[in-house]
């Protein structure tokens, strides 16, 4: 009769393979990354620009990410969508604080057709005024509808705080910037930091070296000629704001600091207090606050990182009525991890699911690449995720205590609650 | 191609297994072929709960989450109209694991209280997130019961209202389990690096002594035809006003259906579709406008959707969009505009197949439908279209008589 109360067996994972992409240098500061090892017709395209939010004020950095393939002097928008589309590409294009990617979908025997379009709509932008203008007004409708979301607000308002320190930083999108930009503007930031900050390329494909090596010859007069700089010292603005809107039947809370990056010594430990906290279903705050009071449908914690640091956040929605409650179980898991030793039996379950999720971050050549990028930017080579394994296997209780004690204090936390 | 074995056990569990060497990881996805449409319509919205409570604990083992963590892997869930799909993603050297906690939760759940009350809040709090806190969040609630007055596809598979939740007892989830969560009524897919001689031994341990149980029998109101050209308008306080003019279309299985998908990313999959490059592009009356089929088992709609710029009146946009609806019904689709769209087909198609949870997800839903080796004669049946059948479909499709149309006005817009 087979017993169905116990667990099969379990086995560790020995090791997880690491493979880096191919890298051909652009200049001393640009690289083009290219992942081979695709085994169906599939691949990616992605560029980086040195064109992130901090590089403008007013929106400019967002407008311009969005205009690119507004159309050239020869070519309507229309005619490039026709282009990339006709050969089956998907485009997708966006801004983060410190860069702006854009990325192609295609099937391989596509790619050279579609990239020597991209490359002659971004090289030849002309911001042509119509074009601007509808553009314009989508965006400032898309503006509006989110600005009606309590989980945008409570972003952008916890945006605001945590980079208080710096403008550049803190800056989101205002419905005053549509009135107020002209396409000098536009263009000045697109000869700046489009024409001349090409940071990184990206080819994941089964795609022959020579085509690669067009690739970069087409880019090449793109590229940054000096090194990425990026301010530092970023500081949070600690302290609750809440914000009540009437009609709102949930809150979106946001919760967080300024901390580090991979760079950062504590960094791996950190990441399992951050597992252990809000980071898995299982987590702290899921089993505390959905699945033993039901206030929520999800509620997690994430370290995201930039260039000279990180954050810390919490984020949530919860009905409207337990929005101070939720604040307080947010508070009370935080001082448990302070006050009180994690078990072994827990810890054990984290470091597992851990280093099962890492084995799933490196499968398969897209995955991989992700993961390689996410070191390369810290300059940090595929070593560092080794050491992650002999990292998270070795980690104490007692250790998890300390830095729970050092970063997770509640005073220097910026606390956001919309709705 | 995508290959792949398939067995039954005698108590009608379907299995298919999936080989892949690649991969350190493997996949152990379940379809159950239940969804909000098995529902009945005074207790809507119970198979999207029943599939929380799925993770409340089964009969030998009284958590389900953690054993799988503990394993290095996770799990999710989703429930549509049409089905109830559990996967889970792990080591392939822990794949016992999972297959113990998915049999066992095959075999009977653990029904506590605790799990029912905490599963319904949570659920509360999805329907306010995802369908009531958000700006034109509540149009699928608005607009199926316009399009169907027959069929359960009228609710939303979060349900037609809060109370519905609210009122679920404890016997409802145990008859709702008894019914539809069966061996025969279950298709299981293995995925990943394994040898199928261990993957049906593996099975056979652990689902071959579930009881073999009748699979329920579907017998769904049939919608009637439609013969007349529905309207619905609702204020909303949201900046623009939003329109969905939703068109009747055949089932999944029909020979139809690939020609329906091509005939909608022809209207509006992306910025070169007709209706994008027209009604925004030449005449700027709209910020965006899709077009889409819902895809659903049963027949389903053929949805354009978008919104109005600010100073366009619903009128001059519907005007314009018949005449754009009229072009497509009597002239034939160029074969180069055809040849386009295949080709976007084609990169979605290899994308979509691509990694193991994808695969295994996607044999399950063609067993589904019949047959998995479907996966592999899909991009057959999209090559095979030709210019006629597009406009054959347009003519009987896009009519005033066989159109649902919601449109959400805005209560501030200019």
């Amino acid at each position: 009769m087979l017993n169905r109360t116990f667990q099969p067996e379990l086995k560790a994972i020995d090791h997880i393979d690491f493979i880096a992409p191919v890298k051909y240098a652009l200049n001393e500061e640009v690289s083009l990354f290219h992942m081979k090892d695709v085994a169906d017709e599939t691949c990616r395209f992605d560029l980086y620009f040195d064109a992130g939010k901090c590089r403008g004020l007013k929106g400019v950095p967002n407008f311009v990410n969005g205009l690119l393939l507004s159309g050239t002097d020869q070519k309507s928008s229309i005619q490039i969508q026709e282009e990339i589309n006709g050969k089956g590409g998907f485009y997708e294009s966006g801004v983060s604080v410190e860069n702006a990617v854009i990325s192609v979908y295609c099937l391989r025997e596509n790619l050279w057709t579609i990239v020597g379009t991209i490359a002659d709509a971004i090289k030849n932008t002309a911001f042509i005024e119509k074009e601007v203008n509808e553009f314009l007004n989508d965006s400032r409708q898309k503006l509006k509808i989110n600005l009606e979301k309590m989980s945008y607000l409570a972003q952008t308002e916890f945006q605001q705080r945590l980079f208080a320190s710096h403008e550049r930083y803190s800056n989101v999108l205002k419905l005053e910037y549509f009135d107020n930009i002209t396409i000098d503007q536009l263009k000045e930031f697109h000869a700046k930091y489009y024409l001349n900050g090409l940071s990184k390329i990206v080819v994941v494909g089964n795609v022959e070296d020579e085509l690669v090596s067009n690739i970069k010859t087409m880019f090449q007069p793109l590229a940054l000629k000096s090194p990425l700089t990026f301010e530092k010292g970023l500081k949070n603005l600690p302290g609750e704001h809440i914000v009540d809107k009437e009609n709102a039947i949930q809150t979106a809370i946001r919760l967080g600091r300024i901390l580090f990056n991979k760079k950062h010594p504590d960094y791996i430990d950190f990441l399992v207090l951050n597992t252990i906290l809000g980071d898995y279903f299982g987590s702290r705050l899921m089993a505390n606050i959905r699945e033993d009071k039901g206030y929520t449908y999800g509620i997690g914690s994430m370290v995201a990182e930039i260039d000279d640091t990180g954050y810390f956040l919490i984020a949530t929605e919860v009905r409207k009525d337990v929005r101070e409650d939720t604040l307080n179980e947010i508070r009370f898991e935080i001082n448990r991890l302070q006050n009180e030793l994690v078990s072994t039996t827990e810890l054990e379950l984290v470091q597992n699911y851990m280093l099962g999720q890492l084995l799933k971050s490196a499968d398969g050549a897209y995955a991989m690449t992700d993961l390689f990028l996410s070191a390369e930017i810290h300059g940090k080579g595929l070593g560092f995720y080794n050491e992650a394994i002999l990292a998270i296997r070795a980690i104490t209780p007692e250790r998890i205590q300390e830095l729970a004690k050092k970063y997770l204090k509640w005073e220097d936390m910026t606390i956001v609650g919309v709705g | 191609m995508i290959k792949y074995d398939k067995f039954t056990l005698e108590n009608g569990l379907t299995v298919l297994f999936h080989k892949d060497i690649t991969t350190p990881m493997a996949v152990v996805n379940t379809l159950y072929d239940v969804g909000a449409r098995d529902e009945s319509e005074d207790q809507t919205g119970f198979a999207h709960l029943f599939e929380h409570l799925m993770f409340g604990g089964s009969v030998n083992v009284p958590e389900f989450d953690t054993p799988l963590q503990l394993a290095g892997g996770e799990n999710n869930a989703f429930t549509s109209n049409d089905v109830t799909n559990y996967y889970d993603v792990l080591p392939a050297n822990n794949i016992e694991t999972a297959l113990w906690l998915e049999s066992d939760r095959m075999l009977s759940l653990a029904f506590t209280d605790k799990s029912l009350e905490v599963q319904r809040s949570v659920v509360i709090e999805e329907f306010k997130q995802r369908y009531l806190n958000q700006p034109y969040g509540d149009v699928w609630l608005e607009l199926r019961p316009l399009a169907y007055t027959t069929h359960p596809y009228k609710w939303a598979t979060i349900g037609k209202e809060i109370k519905h939740i609210e009122d679920a007892t404890m016997n409802d989830v145990k008859a709702f389990f008894k019914k539809f969560y069966t061996p025969s009524n279950a298709i299981l897919c293995i995925a990943g690096n394994l040898e199928l001689e261990d993957v049906k031994s593996l099975v056979t341990k652990w689902y071959g002594d579930l009881p073999k149980l009748e699979k329920p029998l579907r017998n769904l109101p049939k919608e009637p035809e439609q013969n007349e050209f529905r309207e619905k308008t609702i204020e909303r306080d949201v900046p623009a006003n939003a329109f969905y003019y939703a068109f009747k279309m055949v089932d999944r299985k029909h020979a139809d259906y690939f020609v329906y998908d091509t005939l909608s990313d022809a209207l509006g999959r992306d910025k070169s579709a007709r209706l994008y490059t027209t009604l925004k592009k030449e005449l700027n009356l709209v910020s965006n406008i899709s077009a889409y089929v819902t895809g659903s088992l049963d027949e389903g709609l053929l949805v354009i959707s978008g919104k109005l710029n600010d100073g366009v009146s619903f009128e001059d946009f519907d005007q314009a969009l018949w005449n754009e609806l009229e072009k497509v019904q009597k002239e034939q689709i160029h074969p180069l505009e055809l040849e386009k769209i295949m080709n976007k087909i084609r990169t979605a198609k290899e994308f979509g197949d691509q990694g193991i949870l994808n695969r295994a997800m996607n044999l399950c839903s063609y067993e589904l439908l019949g047959d998995a080796s479907l996966i592999n004669k899909e991009s057959e049946m999209y090559h095979q279209i030709r210019p006629e059948d597009i406009l054959r479909v347009a003519k009987v499709t896009l009519n005033k008589t066989n159109c649902s149309l919601l449109k959400i006005k805005s209560t501030n817009a200019k």
